[in-house]
């Protein structure tokens, strides 16, 4: 398998390690506008590793391809990643590129192709435990995904932008628009984040995982966000993001019928969000270059007919899920 | 005197305001009454 892995920051150079120590990945081609970051990352790498700065770095011969670097990028790098016949992976956690990229579904699908769109903490392996989530139910009716922490300089813009955007929830059939900032929850995460005051943000994990569940009545998704936060999210960011956020966590709420009773699955993570989603992006452009995923362009909850195999090889790599069990 | 014992009220009231603000909306919630976590493994993954 020949893979692409297009951004070497918090995300993309994590991908590119994993993807190097993975069998049957016998080349990786690693691209960043970032000269020094690439050669670093390669050089890390061995010499399957080859570096490139240039923004239209040639796709012909790859099998998947790992979009890594700003969201805003993705939907042209997608098209180009098709028409080189390459699947596409995209880490992106906000709402607009994720939009753009779903709307690839008839090209991806007329190419027999994939393209997995959030491969990454928040969305992505959120999408994967609420579909393992969902297979203990008869039917799902609500799943519900908070997360907190950021990864890279990227994610930390994205979530500071996605305060001041619309979210975007799943409600009695329909689409409903809130303010992103709005509708304050205090979402028990796995320790050490634990308690967190979650809000409605503009992203794009109701609009992934929503179609694995057919029934669903409810889905929505928050971010942990602190006051600071939400008073600046109008404002430019005060200050350069920090390279690399602390330990974060996702926690995933399904609820639904088994049997007779309504019941409440609740699964979380806790890690480096840089890290675990680098990880997740890794495992999906395994799954995708073996013909695991489905074709077409969707979340990893509706391409992966069975989240069990990543989530087994991800825990392998040291990315633990939680489930918690009580009263919550 | 009168005049700073104004200005320090309006303030005080200034920052009563924007705190009353900023906590508009949601209604918090209660932290899990028992139980807690466990790692997913074993037969939670098959």
């Amino acid at each position: 398998m020949r893979i692409a892995v297009l951004g070497a920051g918090a995300v993309g150079s994590r991908a590119a390690r994993q993807l190097a120590s993975t069998p049957g990945v016998r080349a990786l081609t690693v691209a960043d506008p970032d000269a020094r970051l690439v050669e670093a990352v390669c050089a890390s790498l061995g010499p399957m590793a080859t570096p490139s700065t240039s923004p239209e770095v040639d796709l012909a011969g790859h099998d998947v391809v790992v979009l890594a670097g700003p969201g805003k990028h993705h939907r042209s790098q997608a098209e180009r990643a098709l028409e080189a016949g390459a699947s596409v992976v995209s880490c992106t956690n906000e709402l607009a590129p994720a939009r753009q990229l779903l709307a690839l579904d008839d090209e991806a699908r007329v190419r027999s192709r994939t393209v997995a769109v959030g491969a990454g903490f928040a969305p992505g392996l959120s999408d994967l435990l609420a579909a393992h989530a969902g297979r203990l139910f008869d039917e799902v009716h609500e799943v519900h995904v908070a997360r907190s922490g950021t990864g890279g300089p990227a994610c930390a813009r994205a979530h500071h932008a996605s305060l001041r955007g619309l979210a975007l929830d799943w409600r009695d059939g329909a689409w409903v628009s809130r303010q992103g900032g709005s509708g304050r929850e205090l979402a028990w995460f796995p320790d050490p984040v634990a308690g967190q005051d979650c809000y409605r943000a503009s992203l794009p994990d109701a609009l992934l995982f929503g179609p694995a569940f057919p029934g669903l009545v409810r889905g929505t998704s928050r971010v942990a966000a602190t006051r600071r936060d939400r008073l600046t999210a109008p404002l430019p960011m005060l200050r350069q993001p920090h390279p690399e956020g602390l330990v974060g966590a996702i926690r995933v709420e399904v609820r639904g019928r088994r049997g007779q009773s309504f019941e409440t699955v609740v699964y979380g993570a806790v890690d480096r969000p840089g890290l675990a989603a680098g990880a997740v992006a890794a495992m999906a452009a395994v799954a995708t270059g073996t013909g695991l995923a489905r074709t077409g362009a969707a979340g990893l909850a509706v391409l992966l007919p069975d989240p069990l195999p990543l989530l087994q090889e991800l825990a392998n790599r040291g990315v633990r899920c939680a489930t918690f069990s009580g009263s919550a | 005197m009168i005049r700073f014992l104004r200005r320090a009220s309006l303030a005080v009231g200034i920052m009563g305001l924007v705190a009353a603000v900023l906590r508009l909306r949601g209604t918090g919630g209660t932290p899990p009454q028992s139980g807690g976590w466990r790692e997913l493994s074993g037969p939670d993954l098959r």
